[in-house]
């Protein structure tokens, strides 16, 4: 899939070598040295999830105020890939309430990369819907020799502080990045004044990034974040969270040879997530469901270019990688007075996972250029808990407690650019395997549609056969844009009602079983434009339309319906401001079979400023300015948005 | 956890190198024996090659066995001073419903374990002391090997219908028959501890003017997960301080498990108990999860006529249930 040409133009200056292979979909800085110009409007106290909103391409599932769960091309975390330069990493909360991007801070990272659809970054595995890689943000050799960064930031909606402090020393031998940060939050209040309840967190990270040059050609590198939240409120769901810590470590080696680069890095983290109802009055039965998840790994990345000078030339990328995920949860149910309940809901599974990547950037001339990809991965997978083997094997007598599993993709893409304009069309194939919730979950209470679900060890892998197009046009003051993909699935994997079964969680409707439907589709368009009015004034808009149908022809959950944007931008010397009017459509095509309710059509305005001054840099903005109480299709169990909101960002770089 | 893991599978390495040593030594022990056979040593026990008794690995077996059960001092007795009958249960001690109780016998004169011999008959009698009221309760017809790895121990169960309390006292007492020496033994008081909460594992219904009784087997050994669910119907004596034997009648016995502080919640592919040649009932119970489980019970006779339970009171489930807290 290739990037636009508005992208293109920063990317190229942004973004070091070996991402040039990688050929970025889209990508948002998010640290303050990036230039680029897609970021959030709040600057470096904007979070994770404020950055990622402003990919084209990824909405957010909102169940409170902290950790939105990233979905992209209108899939969610189980056909996405979400690495930490190329980290895998996976959630450890069997309601995913904890996305891996939770585990980081916007201060830990350089840019957030997006790779649209089965195009996927070389460490990705499984990513029918696209990968997201969360670099990390190193300032490297030879560099400022010291910099330094503090930044406050206050909304007044929710009382949320942010402080972040971080330092940046580079030598020719050493550099180091270090930072600390903080967020507090308390309830924020909806459009119309009204507070909602256990919208509260706090979260603190600390983080270094370390670079030593053995010698000309040999550099180690290495990273260590541990972030920790605390006291978050979902008041999307029936519990909250007492902790949520994610360890993330990790050791690399590269070494330049020529005009090829390889670089080795093992990695290691581990994710504690800690439900917590204690604190949720008229509990029928208080429930303690801890979830861990450790992940080690590896992978050794060669780059490098062949070719050139009157031939093609090729990028090429292969990649090797390996690792070892374990995943355990259970819960334990205390009714009053009588003997607690126990089961395992995760049960300890081990998946060994190894993969092969190819990619090969090939510029055809000044004018084509084509994009290969491919993986292929093998997984093995153990239940490693006896008792959630048993458990399970009620449900389904024929299962074992090791599965093997073969996944691919393969993706090619053809771009042809002109001075103004640029095609783009590409097309793919690829599966990923259940993951352990689809396949071994153990009644897991789905608060979305108020169904226990319970894993199938037995569902086929999922594929899907992607195709997708864009062109571009744009001069002096115009430019025009379309882009769209479409993704017919085999085996797409969601749950159905097995009415066979009962329901465990008090007050659920009953039991959905993990199932494979012979098919599926699910499309998205979108048109932007944007026009250069004054020498200060530009007007952007763009406007997104998804599709998604099961093998009966019925809608699919969490398409976003018809969205919207447009913006007047204001700039003058050091000044920026910004007035952006955005919305939804009425969702008429929502997924009632799957649980889904309707959400009725919004529209917000959203006003923002900022202004440089010497070191200073000061943010300021209006969020939800009608204090307009709405609540997009996203926001599970339709919690409504912030209301209105001013914030006050002021950072300071020595 | 990681790191727990870690030290048990350590652990277990050990233990695996603990028994390869020793597998060494005992090995090298042998290759170096030009003296003879090297006698297994257990204590209290003298192999003399007594044909009643066991053989040494026979009784080592036995040993072994015994090592994982418990005595039950009030059951022991002496015969004609030449042997003993040692009773056993899992705890050392007698709960209300059903009761596994292991027997053994041995020679005086070198503690070695009997072959052969019979407690043919094995008699509680509860003294209701307000009322001056005697009964028995469901016994099996004597005990019986049950594992051919230690045919010496032989096992049979009673399933007391209430406990010891202020109401009224247990005694027991068996037939025996040892080497040709025949008796019953004294009545012994016996104390029978009430279940917990939570564990109810024998009911009764009746039929007619016949009272039967269920008694279900050892629901302690079950875990999530898939379970065998054995249990015995029994027919009440007249007069009835007969012990209560196993009901002529066939029975179906079908089940609903429930998890009464989860809405009821059940788990699917029950199978119901059925008639098996040993005169025991069996059959499947599936649970999802530990905690309280009540297995909801609908008994039909050979006709398939409802004859107690399935009346679904007012919550929708049979008033006929075990309960069982895993």
């Amino acid at each position: 899939m290739l990037e636009t040409f508005l992208l293109t133009t920063f990317l190229m200056s942004d973004t070091v070598a070996p991402d040039r292979v990688q050929n970025l979909d889209e990508v948002v800085i998010v640290s303050a040295e990036g230039r680029g110009r897609r970021r959030s409007v709040k600057g470096q106290s904007a979070s994770i999830d404020e950055h990622l909103g402003e990919l084209r391409k990824v909405n957010l599932v909102r169940r409170g105020s902290y950790a939105w769960e990233p979905v992209v091309n209108n899939m969610q975390t189980e056909r996405l890939s979400t690495t930490i330069d190329g980290m895998k990493i996976f959630y450890a909360c069997t309601d995913k309430m904890d996305p891996v991007t939770s585990y980081v801070e916007s201060g830990n990272l350089q840019s957030i990369s997006l790779n649209s659809g089965l195009d996927g970054n070389p460490q990705a595995t499984g990513n029918i819907g696209g990968s997201l890689d969360l670099k990390l943000r190193k300032v490297g050799f030879d560099s400022d020799p010291r910099h330094f960064n503090v930044s406050a930031g206050h909304e007044w909606n929710g009382h949320l502080q942010v402080y972040g402090a971080d330092a940046a020393l580079s030598g020719s031998r050493a550099y180091l990045n270090t930072g600390l940060f903080y967020r507090d939050a308390d309830n924020y209040r909806t459009g119309g004044g009204e507070i909602l309840s256990y919208s509260q967190f706090s979260k603190v990270n600390v983080f270094a990034n370390a670079g030593l040059r053995l010698s000309d050609k040999d550099i180690l590198e290495s990273t260590l974040i541990f972030d920790r939240a605390t006291d978050v409120g979902y008041p999307a769901l029936n519990m909250d969270v007492s902790k949520a810590q994610g360890f993330i470590t990790s050791v690399s080696y590269k070494h330049q040879f020529g005009s090829a680069g390889w670089e080795t890095k093992a990695y290691y983290n581990h994710i504690i997530h800690i439900m917590d109802d204690t604190t949720r009055p008229d509990v029928e039965i208080h429930m303690d469901m801890p979830g861990d998840s450790w992940t080690t790994g590896l992978y050794s990345l060669l780059t490098t270019s062949l070719g050139g000078e009157t031939g093609a030339q090729h990028d090429v990328a292969v990649n090797y990688d390996l690792y070892y995920n374990r995943l355990f949860a259970d819960m334990t149910m205390y009714p009053g007075g009588a003997a607690p309940m126990y089961m395992v809901t995760w049960p300890d599974v081990g998946t060994l996972n190894t993969g092969m990547a190819v990619t090969d950037n090939v510029s055809i001339d000044d004018f084509q250029s084509l994009r290969l990809s491919g993986k292929v991965a093998w997984q093995q997978q153990r239940l490693n808990n006896e008792e959630g083997y048993r458990g399970q094997k009620v449900f389904f007598p024929l299962m074992t407690d090791s599965y093997f599993q073969t996944t691919g993709r393969i993706a090619a893409s053809y771009q042809l650019s002109f001075s103004k304009s640029e095609f783009s069309i590409g097309t793919g194939w690829g599966s990923r395997a259940p993951t352990v919730t689809e396949a071994y979950g153990y009644y897991l209470n789905n608060t979305f549609d108020q169904y226990d679900y319970m894993g199938n060890p037995h569902l086929k892998n999922e594929s899907a056969f992607e195709l997708n197009s864009s062109a571009q046009y744009q001069d002096e003051r115009f430019s025009v844009g379309i882009d769209a993909n479409v993704f017919l699935f085999r085996d797409y994997i969601i749950g159905r009602l097995d009415d066979r079964l009962s329901a465990m969680t008090v007050g659920a409707e009953g039991v959905k079983v993990y199932r494979n439907l012979d098919n599926a589709t699910i499309a998205n368009i979108s048109l932007d434009a944007g026009w250069q009015l004054t020498d200060r004034i530009v007007w952007s808009g763009r406007v997104s339309y998804s599709l998604g149908r099961d093998d009966e022809d019925g809608p699919l959950p969490l398409i976003s319906p018809v969205s919207w944007r447009t913006e007047l931008e204001y700039g003058y010397r050091s000044l920026q401001a910004r007035v952006e009017v955005k919305g939804n459509g009425d969702q008429t095509d929502y997924a009632a079979r799957y649980g889904e309710t309707r959400t009725p059509a919004w529209t917000i305005v959203n006003l923002s400023a900022s202004y440089q001054l010497r070191n200073y840099s000061i943010r300021a903005g209006v969020e939800n300015l009608l204090d307009k109480r709405y609540s997009s299709y996203s926001d599970w169990n339709n919690i409504p948005q912030k209301g209105r909101n001013i914030y006050l960002n002021i950072t300071f770089e020595l | 956890m990681d790191l727990k893991q870690s030290i048990m599978n350590i652990g277990k390495y050990l233990k695996f190198g603990a028994v390869a040593l020793f597998g060494a030594v005992l090995s090298s022990c042998n290759s170096n024996d030009d003296l003879g056979k090297q006698e297994i040593e257990i204590p209290g026990i003298t192999i003399d090659g007594d044909i009643d008794c066991c053989s040494a690995e026979e009784a080592l077996q036995v040993y072994k066995f015994l090592q994982t059960v418990k005595i039950i001092p009030e059951l022991s007795t002496e015969i004609d001073n030449k042997y003993n009958v040692y009773a056993y249960s899992k705890t050392g001690k007698l709960h209300g419903g059903y009761n596994d109780i292991y027997f053994v016998a041995t020679k005086k004169k070198n503690g070695n374990y009997i072959k052969n011999y019979e407690i043919p008959a094995l008699k509680p009698i509860m003294l209701m002391v307000k009322m001056n009221m005697k009964h028995s309760t469901p016994v099996s017809a004597g005990v019986e090997s049950f594992n051919k790895n230690y045919l010496a121990v032989k096992r049979g169960w009673v399933s007391f219908v209430m406990n010891t309390s202020d109401a009224g006292s247990w005694t027991l007492s068996y037939d025996y028959s040892v080497l040709g020496s025949e008796g019953t033994t004294a009545e012994q008081e016996i104390i029978v501890d009430a279940l917990p909460d939570g564990q109810q594992w024998l009911k009764s219904f009746k039929v007619g003017s016949d009272t039967y009784y269920l008694s279900l087997v050892n629901p302690l050994d079950w875990s999530t997960g898939k379970n065998t669910i054995t249990a015995f119907v029994s027919k009440k004596n007249t007069p009835a301080t007969t012990p209560y034997g196993l009901a002529g009648e066939q029975f179906v016995i079908e089940i609903d498990p429930r998890m009464p502080d989860m809405g009821n919640h059940t788990s699917p592919d029950n199978v119901g108990l059925s008639r098996q040649s040993d005169g025991s009932y069996q059959g499947t119970v599936n649970l999802t999860m530990t905690g309280r489980w009540r297995i909801h019970l609908t008994l039909k006779d050979a006709q398939g006529n409802i004859v107690a339970g399935g009346d679904d009171l007012s919550d929708g489930y049979s008033s006929l249930f075990w309960e069982v807290t895993i």
